[in-house]
């Protein structure tokens, strides 16, 4: 099995945030790494920024500090498509991994791989939030700004998130990763409104363009697990890539997911095409010379994003979801992310009335006479 | 630094070590010199016996053209290369702005002379209005070793960062090939032909020489009739057709349901950008009651038409 698990060659610690128990623990956990008590962080972060590869150098740093704003935001989505209610935390930032693709390289002034260590203001954000909006459902994870799992084996939230949400019938809290950083969570007991999600590609893609991240058949079998043990997992194809061969290749990764986990036990599957904002294409060729899948037919987009001509994506996104229903996925709930009124039509036949629709459409988790737990 | 009155040759202009400016016109400083001579002398310093020009090869340069010798030089009493260069960098800094190339030739003269690369990066490009990073400095650098002759031609079109960066990404060859290509276009569309082209040989791994010289461009390249924009532009959009080949072919079919349609050439119909959204467009313009009814007619005419009903496919 893929165990190749996020060291830091140095950690930094600024000032405030030494005394956390999360700053303690992940020390504990890290091992012999150099480590540097730092008043403020702007003379490191202009020295990182220097670099050939601010990217690159950023991910060999991880910095222990403390959030001072909000940890709870609305996933902004992206202007003129359709969104789906989603709420991220921002505990980690940035992602040891280095996926050709990733929006991080763009969005963070920060490189740093960082950890907000101060959990009780997190806890606290999060009880006024969930009590104020008790009459939805709502869907929150940490996965955007961050893995949810690549630095679990230093932090340990997996245990302390899915402790606190477990009880919470208001929410669905799903932890996305690509890697197969699983121990904590096989530890832990499941709960129905815990989600534990991959984001899964052809082989091809996942061998060539993310890189650092487990094959997918090892995220696959990773699931597996944790879906053997009662967990709910989803499952995201985020990045859906084109290239000679795609629909051969996704078959194939389709198929095995279908015949490795218990349709039954998956809560969501999202479709998501390649898109990105052009500045990040310059940053790709830099980074990533040898890539082609910034070659593409992208187009601008309603958002001003570089996305595929609308009819390549609905032939990508019929392709895949004929795969999953072939698989015998028919009743997998299936959503589009960041995608327009027109492809929802064509593709699924249907348009959620606006994102609380999608929402409710996605809260199913929390309908207990749908889920079989294992304890 | 004294002041001496220096022969025209006594400077040895061969030695171009402290040289940041090329491709400049003298005209308007010749007529200056004739009226008025030199007021602000340049600055030269020697190396063995031989006097160098450390500052001021335009006022140099236009001397010559019209023989004005001696002139008024100040002597700069340093051996040091950096030391001298930096005496040309300041005056230059306070008295104007650089060009995209000498702002390149300022970072590898600064380079060649022993400056750290990361006092440069740290120091000296917020000073030319450039971010302070490592990977800019590398792209500055390459631009400093292109050929004379495609300096002339960014110097002469003002291209821009990005346009230059791709340009220099071809091997010299291929920026030779593209030369005559880029010089009729406008900025945004130089930039497009060369992403294009650049994105095509990336695609499909064939160099872009290959693409350059496949029949369709030469070709092109070789109907008399057309003028070198025509050339230009007809390369420009072979290009964008072989870099969005699905986009093309809806393009022109919409184009050619139009023409089917006998579409009036004076009610414009455009789809969303790109077909990215399901509406259409239509745009027309009326001086009267008479005109508008006229073209509201003509539309009505056409939305009954079954063959209109093809128009929706696209969307």
């Amino acid at each position: 099995m893929f165990n190749s698990k996020y060291f830091p060659q140095r950690v930094y610690i600024e000032k405030g945030s030494l005394n956390f128990p999360l700053t303690q623990r992940v020390l504990k956990n890290i091992g012999q790494v150099p480590t540097e008590v730092l008043e403020d962080t702007t003379s490191l972060l202009e020295n990182m920024r220097i670099s050939r590869d601010v990217i690159e150098q950023g991910k060999k740093v991880l910095l222990l500090t403390s959030q001072r704003g909000e940890f709870i935001k609305s996933c902004p989505c992206t202007p003129g498509y359709i969104g789906c209610n989603y709420y991220i935390i921002n505990l980690d930032l940035n992602c040891p991994l280095d996926c050709s693709y990733c929006i991080l390289q763009h969005y963070l002034s920060n490189p740093l791989i960082t950890v907000n260590v101060n959990l009780e203001d997190l806890w606290s954000q999060l009880d006024v939030f969930l009590k104020r909006n008790k009459e939805r459902i709502l869907r929150i994870g940490t996965g955007e700004l961050a893995d949810s799992l690549a630095l679990d084996h230093l932090t340990e939230h997996s245990i302390n998130l899915i402790s606190y949400f477990r009880d919470k019938s208001n929410a669905i809290f799903e932890l996305k990763t690509k890697t197969v950083n699983i121990n904590n969570v096989l530890k832990i007991k499941p709960a129905r409104n815990i989600v534990i999600a991959w984001s899964l590609n052809s082989s091809k893609i996942a061998q060539e363009e993310e890189i650092g991240a487990p094959p997918v058949i090892e995220r696959i079998n990773a699931a597996s697990k944790v879906s053997e043990r009662g967990f709910l997992v989803g499952f995201h194809f985020d990045p859906l890539i084109r290239y000679p061969e795609w629909e051969k290749d996704y078959r194939e990764v389709i198929k095995k997911m279908l015949e490795t986990v218990d349709p039954t036990g998956i809560a969501w599957i999202s479709l998501g095409s390649l898109r990105f904002p052009p500045f990040l294409k310059a940053i790709i060729k830099k980074r990533f010379p040898g890539t082609k899948i910034i070659y593409d037919e992208l187009i601008k987009g309603k958002d001003g994003k570089l996305r595929y001509f609308k009819p390549l994506r609905i032939e990508l996104y019929k392709k895949i979801i004929g795969y999953i229903r072939d698989f015998g996925g028919e009743q997998i709930p299936l959503y589009f992310c960041m995608e327009n009124e027109e492809v929802w039509r064509d593709v699924m036949g249907w348009v959620p009335r606006g994102k609380e629709n999608l929402e409710a459409y996605l809260s199913f988790p929390l309908d207990q006479s749908k889920i079989k737990l294992i304890y | 630094m004294k002041k001496e009155n220096l022969s025209l040759k006594e400077i040895f202009l061969k030695d171009e070590r402290y040289r940041i400016s090329y491709y400049f016109s003298l005209e308007e400083l010749v007529l200056s010199l004739k009226k008025v001579g030199i007021i602000s002398p340049p600055l030269v310093t020697f190396r063995g016996e031989r006097c160098i020009l450390v500052s001021g090869w335009k006022r140099v340069l236009a001397c010559l053209k019209i023989s004005l010798s001696p002139l008024p030089v100040f002597v700069i009493e340093e051996e040091n290369d950096l030391k001298t260069f930096l005496t040309a960098f300041y005056e230059n800094l306070a008295t104007r702005k650089f060009s995209l190339l000498e702002k390149a030739e300022i970072l590898n003269k600064l380079k060649k002379f022993g400056e750290e690369e990361k006092r440069i990066v740290r120091f000296y490009m917020p000073l030319l209005n450039i971010p302070s990073t490592l990977s800019l400095l590398d792209s500055y650098l390459i631009f400093s070793q292109l050929e004379p002759e495609v300096k002339r031609v960014i110097h002469e079109k003002n291209m821009s960062f990005p346009s230059v960066e791709l340009l220099a990404g071809f091997t010299p060859q291929e920026r030779k090939l593209l030369l005559p290509l880029l010089l009729p276009l406008s900025q945004n569309k130089r930039k497009k032909t060369l992403e294009d082209l650049q994105e095509i040989s990336k695609k499909n791994d064939v160099s872009a020489e290959k693409i350059l010289k496949t029949k369709e461009i030469l070709d092109i390249l070789g109907t008399k009739r057309l003028s070198p924009l025509q050339k230009a532009d007809n390369i420009r959009l072979l290009l964008k057709k072989k870099r969005y080949p699905a986009l093309s072919t809806w393009t022109d079919s919409f184009n050619s349901l139009l023409k089917r349609l006998q579409w009036p050439r004076e009610i414009e119909i455009n789809p969303s950008p790109f077909f990215e959204e399901e509406d259409f467009f239509v745009k027309f313009n009326f001086k009267d009651q008479e005109e508008l009814q006229a073209s509201l007619h003509k539309l009505q005419e056409l939305a009954s038409r079954e063959e209109l009903s093809e128009i929706f496919k696209f969307k």
